[in-house]
């Protein structure tokens, strides 16, 4: 069956941000017997990689990307019922949090968006989240991904004892990305994380390439 | 001469001995636990120190360690806090890092047994807190108390709360503030608050018992594209109310204020920025430049705007709303390499700021690294003036003492070398 018009139009409609458009034509292909795994991966998938790109080269900016990630959060409300409803799971699955005496999230936030956004299933364990939480939702979900974000340099010792825990946990297919402002692939290759990115686009590209997902 | 004629002389991009700032205003001091740790290094009488900034726990720097840290400049500072509660009636309290500070009385917190601590607006327990300093934290972060939003009900006044003519009492705060500065040799630094738009860390309104209108986060940067005129309303607002403050504190503080800091809101991130640079000439634009005219056209002082991280394609805007200052000046981010900065903006705007990394060298580097750091800042930055040295915004807590102490010999080394 070839591909219907709407679905280069989703892709379109999200990476704008046009919630209204976005929704319509979810609806659209749904409606014109489109599976909903294809509305996913060839219709909102693209749109949320165009986001990345854009963000990376700055060309869009943070309310830019957030307006984007909600249009794609409207059509997820429409689609993964159906999705559930026929077991189909996302391969991937990555927990998120912000580590252990640091409070903030928009970081945090605009990655996890972004996972969704590229087909993950996305734990966001909040903020100030402890060691031990992490350790734990990774086990309960079994995590392709730990995802660690921190702001302050107060918090960054946190960090380090967070990838330590996780390390000794021995979750063997779990890798380990970190985030944040003060943040560098030095810093992450000190404390023995698998990976660093340094925005939302690049945390994408790096998450596909540790799960061997990658393109 | 003078600290003052040192921070004048620079501010008009004329050369001389580098002035220096620590603690002049809430983005340029250090935490509460560092001013106690100097203190302690320098031999100075130990006592508690006053938490002067409540929100992000900054000690104060009284005039002995002024002294001794060569900080030209001094704060003439407001009556309130970012909780709403006044800076008034000190007593003890022991922070969760075992320190006794001095804090306000409006400063009554709920301390959890987990160790999290909550602050409320004006000190009222009786509403929810609106600050909240997390288990090993060094410092509060607001709390958000979104209401749910109804886009048929949204009124710009409700986000306009806080935006009020200076009542009698403020206008004899700032008579008594000013008067205790007359004749001051030093830099004097002030800021009356409301002349800032949009700064992110406001929003939440931690100083309003019942915020309305927009507060969360997430969604008012959305606002910014997806309800500009509703922003704009309350920029109008804001603007007319500042403008109108702006006069009285002038009526008040005349020559004897150098600098007023004008607006904390951050247009950088680590890598890139907040806004595009059209959305900032929409909405930002028009009342920077109302704001800053009324300044240069009233009085002498010069206008200082602070924005974290990687803003270099905003610098020609800033300096073309008319901003004299720019501050702290984020080296560590993408495209603020120092050489460059100095080289396409030195001559028409002041740094103030971009000392030494407080991300990376001031907390984690040795005491050489961070001498050489800030010596390399101080040859790019100083020639031919516009310069004021001051790390790149507030030094955080669990800095090494040795490393601070690094700091001031080599800024002291660099200008005896001058002269």
């Amino acid at each position: 069956m070839p591909l219907p018009p709407q679905l280069a139009e989703l892709t379109t409609a999200v990476a704008a941000g046009k919630r209204v458009d976005t929704v319509r034509l979810t609806q659209e292909l749904l409606a014109v017997g489109q599976s909903p795994t294809t509305i996913v991966e060839q219709g909102l998938v693209p749109g949320m990689a165009i986001v990345g790109e854009q963000f990376k080269r700055n060309e869009i900016f943070v309310p830019e990307m957030l307006i984007a990630a909600r249009a794609m959060k409207e059509a997820l409300k429409l689609l993964e019922p159906l999705l559930a409803a026929a077991g189909i799971k996302p391969k991937y699955t990555v927990v998120i949090g912000t580590v252990q005496g640091d409070l903030h999230d928009i970081g945090k936030n605009l990655i996890s968006m972004m996972w969704r956004g590229a087909g993950f299933a996305v734990v966001d364990l909040g903020t100030n989240v402890s060691p031990e939480r992490y350790v734990a939702a990774a086990r309960e979900h079994n995590a392709h991904i730990v995802g660690l974000s921190a702001l302050l340099t107060t918090t960054m010792p946190a960090m380090k004892d967070t990838v330590r825990q996780l390390k000794e946990a021995g979750l063997a297919n779990t890798k380990i990305m970190i985030g944040g402002a003060p943040i560098t692939q030095a810093f992450a290759d000190s404390i023995g994380a698998d990976g660093y990115a340094a925005d939302a686009g690049t945390a994408v590209e790096l998450a596909n390439k540790l799960v061997g997902a990658a393109a | 001469m003078t600290s003052r004629e040192k921070v004048q002389r620079s501010l008009a991009h004329q050369s001389g001995p580098v002035a220096v700032d620590f603690g002049s205003t809430g983005l340029t001091g250090m935490h509460v636990s560092c001013v106690a740790s100097l203190r302690e290094h320098y031999g100075l009488p130990i006592h508690p120190v006053k938490v002067c900034e409540p929100y992000q726990m900054l000690g104060e720097i009284e005039d002995d360690l002024a002294r001794i840290l060569g900080s030209d400049c001094v704060p003439a500072n407001g009556r309130g806090t970012m909780f709403g509660f006044p800076n008034e009636g000190w007593h003890e309290w022991r922070a969760p890092w075992g320190q006794i500070v001095l804090v306000p009385a409006g400063f009554d917190p709920r301390e959890e047994p987990s160790g999290d601590v909550y602050l409320y607006p004006e000190g009222d327990k009786t509403v929810p807190a609106s600050g909240h300093m997390p288990a090993g934290g060094y410092f509060f972060d607001a709390i958000v108390r979104q209401e749910p939003i109804d886009e048929d009900r949204l009124r710009p006044a409700d986000n306009c709360e806080e935006f009020t003519l200076l009542g009698p009492a403020d206008v004899a705060h700032w008579r008594r503030e000013i008067d205790r500065h007359r004749g001051e040799t030093r830099a004097v630094v002030s800021g009356i608050g409301g002349t800032g738009f949009g700064d992110i860390a406001l929003v939440p309104a931690a100083f309003l018992k019942h915020p309305k209108g927009i507060r969360d986060v997430s969604e008012w940067y959305v606002s910014l594209i997806e309800r500009p005129d509703y922003v704009r309303e309350i920029f109008e607002f804001q603007c007319d109310i500042a403008v109108r403050n702006l006069a009285t504190f002038a009526e008040i503080a005349g020559d004897t204020v150098d600098v007023l800091m004008i607006c904390g809101t951050d247009f950088g991130t680590q890598n890139s920025q907040f806004c595009s640079p059209a959305t900032f000439d929409r909405l930002y634009a028009p009342y920077y430049r109302r704001i800053n005219d009324w300044i240069h056209q009233h009085t002498r002082w010069k206008t200082f705007k602070h924005s974290c991280g990687a803003v270099r394609p905003l610098i020609d805007r800033f300096i073309d709303v008319g901003f004299d200052i720019l501050n702290p000046v984020q080296c560590s981010a993408t495209g603020m390499e120092p050489a460059a900065l100095k080289a396409d903006f030195g001559g028409r705007v002041v740094f103030w700021g971009g000392g030494v990394d407080t991300q990376r060298t001031l907390p984690f580097g040795t005491p050489a690294e961070v001498r050489a750091e800030v010596t390399g800042r101080l040859r790019i930055f100083s020639p031919g003036g516009g310069f004021v040295f001051n790390t790149i915004h507030n030094i955080q807590a669990r800095t090494p003492v040795a490393n601070i102490v690094a700091m001031i010999d080599a800024i002291a080394a660099f200008n005896r070398a001058g002269a």
